[in-house]
């Protein structure tokens, strides 16, 4: 059994609609990419998956039970974790109290420690407040948020979004070893090269639609299939 | 009925209610002195109606004026410095009007919370400067008594307008002449704009109208006649009471207005008569007596829970939907047939752009610039990210201009900056040779740049056509302008642009469709046909495709090759199957940076684009560059 | 010009103002800023404060019990209007809010009026409060001195509520992000209700604690919500810190001023605000594009 099912959801957003039977599924310890142009419905897939956004039809299910319409605290509770675009930093808060909120309804959450472990950067700044941190930082932070809840799913938005080159490795050696430490992710990027390091298989995404599915492997191989949902020079 | 006598219609019907009122309603328990106070709350509350029914501005210190008209008036009638009352009436609410410029000027910055705050509190500081520095000329708490009444006539034949019917009469006139007023400036081009404003005040701004500037001419209409009507106060019971400053004041105005129904100018009169009327016959039960307002908060509330509209506002609504129900569900079924693809999705007009209203004309010695608009070295930052770090570009004149880039590239904020949206960290943006960075995104507008949003920015609650007009007016009327008793569809070249505009969206069918009802296509073809009914010199557009089907794509890209031929167009889109068949340059950014520009085919084959869209795929990216290279 | 004591006696008085203001001015402030509802019954709480004092003094004769009781009566009618009303407009434009605040207000004010009469009403001053006490330089009334004590001591206390508990923690985040919080697997409705429930207690304790200065009557609390409204102009809307800093500046303009000049005490505190909004339209400890 998947970790993660998605069955013919269709979200719309406002007046338009947005996802046209978004079905995928997640197997635990797997890393999962959204790939496709800006406006395909990737975002759109994991505000979905995480409740912000009410999908009108369509069956999501995490560990076999349905979460399809609750609310975004509940599906939290139930061990999903969305890492958000925009990273949604409290900016007048603390690193660490940003770290404290987070993993206050947290069933098993991580010991502060295990956190400054992974992030010694985050150690440096923990008294920091929260807008007056770096880009990088603040993505990190981001994370640090969804592992400190020790959730069984992350969903990443974007995590390299706007960041300089040399921080993006830094990100992309992190996410390679959430992957190899059996974490399961779903990521959603447009660096297609950074995600294709450490992804395991790929959905591509046009206009709302799901019109790929395969290996990430596949793709490193080969990248002709991409064109049909990246775009270029199609 | 002919179309001139319906549109006056109204005004009859509240004509003929206004003269049946004293013979009919006594014996219900409005008496005529009733009749007359609810006139003169019915005549203050026209301006909140103005204000907030029409403008969106929810104001809590309307009793600021309401108090500086009437004392001013009793003052100087009193004092004997004016011997003519009707014009101690006009010195007060001008007096008011003045306080209503002031007191707007530092209102209008704010909005909502702030706004009902704002003129609260100066409600409050009329009050207690009327209250106490000034009570040598408004007697404080003890008001001013012996206003005297108005006189009809001169000499012999003169007839004070005493008590009773008489006083009734004059506050009939004054409610209907102020009503009439009401309802033109509603109508008017400004009343337009105000009702725009209140359904999206930043579009408005974009489009070149003076936003802060129209909301103060709302506000400072609200305090003349808020001031007119408290000019009459005192001689229409021969004393002026200081609680007509007080909060009480304001806060009876919202409710009665509200309960009535705002934005309907009747509901200020029903729900002034209702209230009154409760007041005084609640208070005669007895047992009752202290419970009247209770009970009319509690209805208050249900009202503002539920029927939110009020009671006028909710029985014009429903005649409303009975009239247009056919009209409506036809405009609607139309809808769902575009949405399930079985009608014409797209324009088929094959007519080339032809903009009946000039653009704005450009200096005779940039007359001839190659160069429409110019980014030098611009920059924004925020904190600590670079969004745009230091873009350099030139768009010629006449060409369609591509920006594209990966996300996070910063071309939204570039985009915000050539239309003055959002203020660069550094660097500047030339328009025909002329600086345009600083000028702000209303006078940017007005010389010539033209935007439409990502997000569609529409006016929801208004027609397609006047969601054209509010456009064009911008064009015809500049940043600002008081055309208070002109129609606002008098102006022919206006609606000769609207015309041509409706005909170049395939809108003409939907004219007369609210916003809210079209389809998603069409609402982004109306999103750029606003952009384009200003006559813009340069034409910019963002992400113009966003989620439209193929066909839909195929024929706004269509509509944009047309548009090409008329004005300059800079866009941003992510669809590069699109970018390519249209734009003659194209600019890539990256990382905040310009990373390539130039002819379109160049762009399309330089290296580092490809690599910025698709990275560098691993080590066997050489094979897999040669894959995407390759031409469709 | 006033002689120094006269001058030193207005500052405490100034002081126990600005005390109860920025106490008044925390509940509004928290409740804007979390649940971004202004609330317009804020005034008629007020009164409903003073009046509990009044009826719990007459059932206990202890004033402690009365602040016990009457906080007890404030949450329970905080919880009955975020529940029944106010969760209802969270997704409502502001003017709604607004509209259905006032309209509560109305209620209150009117169901008190109704019940205790229109006539003013007196609690008596604490047996613990009662005469003056001697500060050396000058004499002034002690339960005046103790209501500054009590104010500084509640507003610590709401301090150490929201920067050092759990709850505080997400209320703060909330204030900058319900969305967030949410996903974060905090129920944000239940924060709302708390901290509406807080804020009204807050404003409910200091009608209780004015109760026994002033006449109380059904419309005492409307000029505290006007000026409480300034306070959080000038502080800065939904900032804690901006409204006691606010609150204590407020409070001393108007008792300095009319030291001098009474009839324009009011009249210079909104002459600062208008003041602010020119300069600093964000208010002193706002955040630019926080509305």
């Amino acid at each position: 059994m998947s970790l993660l099912e998605v069955e013919r959801i269709n979200t719309l957003y406002g007046d338009s609609h947005v996802l046209f039977d978004v079905s995928l599924h997640v197997a635990e310890n797997e890393v999962v990419a959204l790939l496709g142009r800006n406006g395909a419905g990737k975002t759109t897939t994991l505000r979905s998956l995480m409740g912000v956004l009410k999908p009108r039809s369509g069956a999501i299910r995490l560990n076999g039970r349905p979460i399809q319409g609750l609310a975004p605290a509940r599906i939290a509770r139930a061990g999903m974790q969305l890492v958000p675009e925009e990273r949604a930093v409290f900016g007048g808060l603390t690193v660490e109290e940003n770290l404290r909120v987070a993993r206050l309804t947290a069933e098993k959450p991580w010991p502060l420690d295990r956190i400054w472990e992974v992030f010694p950067r985050l150690k440096e700044r923990r008294t920091s407040r929260g807008r007056t941190l770096s880009g990088g930082e603040q993505q990190m932070l981001s994370i640090a948020r969804a592992l400190i809840r020790d959730p069984s799913l992350i969903l990443l938005d974007e995590p390299f979004e706007g960041l300089a080159p040399l921080i993006v490795q830094d990100l992309v050696e992190l996410t390679k070893r959430l992957a190899a430490d059996g974490r399961t992710i779903v990521v959603v990027e447009q660096n297609v090269a950074a995600v294709l390091s450490f992804a395991d298989r790929v959905y591509g995404f046009n206009n709302g639609h799901v019109v790929y599915e395969g290996r990430a492997a596949d793709l490193r191989a080969d990248a002709a299939p991409m064109r049909g949902f990246m775009g270029l020079a199609a | 009925m002919p179309a001139r006598l319906r549109s006056v219609l109204p005004e009859l019907v509240l004509l003929a209610v206004l003269a049946a009122a004293p013979v009919l309603l006594p014996p219900l328990g409005f008496s005529h002195d009733l009749l007359s106070r609810a006139l003169n709350w019915a005549l203050f509350g026209l301006g909140l109606d103005i204000l907030f029914g029409l403008a969106g501005l929810l104001s809590f210190g309307q009793a600021a004026f309401y108090g500086m008209g009437g004392f001013v008036a009793a003052y100087l009638l009193v004092s004997g410095t004016i011997q003519s009352v009707w014009l101690a009436l006009l010195v007060g609410t001008v007096a008011a009007g003045v306080l209503g410029l002031a007191v707007g000027w530092l209102a209008v910055r704010r909005i909502g919370i702030y706004f009902a705050m704002i003129t609260l509190a100066f409600g409050q500081m009329a009050y207690f400067i009327e209250n106490s520095p000034l009570s040598d000329y408004t007697g404080g708490e003890n008001g001013i008594a012996g206003v005297p009444v108005p006189v009809l006539g001169f000499g012999a034949s003169a007839v004070k307008i005493t008590a009773g019917l008489p006083m009734y009469a004059l506050l009939a006139v004054a409610f209907f002449l102020g009503f009439v007023l009401a309802r033109r400036i509603a109508n008017s081009p400004v009343g337009l704009i105000l009702k725009a404003v209140k359904e999206n005040t930043g579009r408005v701004a974009m489009l070149g109208h003076d936003v802060p500037a129209y909301k103060l001419a709302a506000f400072t209409i609200a305090a003349l006649y808020a001031g007119l009507a408290g000019a009459m106060l005192g001689p229409f019971q021969s004393y002026m009471p200081p609680d007509a400053f007080a909060l009480e004041t304001s806060g009876q105005l919202v409710v009665q207005t509200i309960v009535g129904g705002v934005g309907t100018l009747v509901g200020p009169l029903v729900g002034a008569a209702l209230w009154l009327w409760l007041r005084d016959n609640l208070q005669l039960i007895p047992g009752f007596g202290p419970l009247w307002k209770l009970v009319l908060g509690l209805a208050f509330i249900g009202l503002v829970m539920g029927l939110r509209r009020g009671i006028c506002g909710e029985i014009l609504h429903r005649w409303r939907i009975h009239r247009d129900a056919a009209r409506l569900r036809a405009a609607q079924a139309r809808t769902e047939a575009i949405e399930a693809g079985a009608a014409t999705a797209a324009p088929t007009i094959a007519a080339d752009v032809a903009l009946p209203m000039p653009r704005p004309s450009i200096d005779a010695r940039d007359a001839e610039a190659e160069i429409a608009i110019e980014a030098r070295g611009l920059a924004r930052h925020y904190g600590g990210l670079k969004a745009v770090d230091g873009v350099s570009f030139v768009v010629r004149r006449g060409s369609i201009h591509a920006v594209i880039g990966p996300n996070g590239a910063g071309k939204s904020t570039l985009f915000k900056m050539l239309s003055d949206e959002v203020s660069p960290s550094a660097g500047e943006v030339l328009l025909f040779g002329e600086r345009l960075t600083g000028a702000g995104v209303t006078r940017a507008a007005q010389r010539g740049v033209a935007k439409s949003n990502q997000l569609n920015q529409l006016f929801l609650g208004l027609t397609v056509r006047e969601n054209l007009r509010v456009a064009a007016l911008a064009r015809a009327r500049g940043r600002f302008r008081l055309d208070l008793l002109l129609p606002g569809a008098g102006r022919p070249e206006v609606e000769a642009q609207i015309d041509a505009m409706l005909r170049l969206l395939d809108l003409t069918e939907r004219a007369e469709t609210p916003a809210s009802v079209l389809a998603y296509g069409e609402k982004r073809r109306l999103e750029i046909g606003m952009a384009l009914a200003t006559s813009p010199n340069v034409l910019l557009l963002d992400e113009p495709l966003a989620g439209m089907s193929p066909s839909e794509r195929a024929a706004t890209c269509a509509l944009i090759r047309r548009i090409g031929r008329a004005c300059t167009v800079v866009l941003v889109e992510h669809d590069l199957d699109a970018v390519f068949g249209l734009a003659e340059r194209i600019t890539v950014l990256s990382e905040g940076r310009l990373l390539a520009d130039g002819p379109s085919e160049a762009v399309r084959r330089d290296p580092a684009v490809q690599k910025a869209y698709l990275g560098a795929v691993q080590d066997d990216a050489a094979h897999a560059g040669e894959a995407v290279h390759e031409p469709a | 010009m006033p002689s120094t004591a006269a001058l030193v006696s207005q500052a405490f008085n100034g002081l126990a103002l600005g005390s109860l203001l920025a106490l008044v001015a925390s509940g509004l402030t928290i409740i804007l800023g979390t649940l971004g509802v202004l609330n317009f019954a804020h005034g008629a709480l007020f009164a409903v404060g003073a009046y509990t004092a009044f009826v719990m003094m007459q059932a206990t004769h202890s004033f402690v019990l009365a602040l016990l009781g009457g906080c007890a009566i404030m949450l329970i009618i905080g919880f009955a209007m975020e529940r029944l009303v106010i969760r209802h407009f969270y997704a409502r434009p502001d003017e709604d809010q607004i509209l259905v605040t006032y309209g509560i207000g109305i209620v209150l004010v009117e169901a008190l009026r109704a019940y205790f009469g229109g006539n003013s009403q007196r609690v008596p001053v604490p047996s613990w409060g009662i005469g003056a006490t001697k500060l050396g330089f000058m004499v002034y009334p002690t339960y005046r001195l103790q209501l500054i004590g009590i104010v500084a001591a509640l507003l610590a206390g709401l301090y150490l509520v929201l920067y050092r508990t759990s709850v505080g923690l997400v209320v703060r985040a909330g204030i900058e992000n319900a969305g967030m919080v949410g996903i974060l697997g905090i129920d944000v409705r239940r924060t709302f209700l708390f901290v509406f429930a807080v804020g009204i207690v807050a404003v409910g304790l200091a009608g209780m604690l004015y109760a026994p200065v002033v006449a109380v009557t059904p419309d005492m609390g409307a000029s505290f919500m006007v000026q409480s409204f300034v306070v959080i102009v000038l502080g800065g809307l939904g900032s804690f810190p901006g409204a006691v800093i606010g609150g204590l500046i407020a409070g001393e303009i108007i008792s300095l001023t009319s030291a001098f000049d009474s009839a324009y005490s009011e009249v210079m505190l909104y002459g600062l605000m208008a003041l602010v909004l020119v300069a600093r339209p964000q208010g002193l400890f706002g955040t630019e594009g926080r509305v």
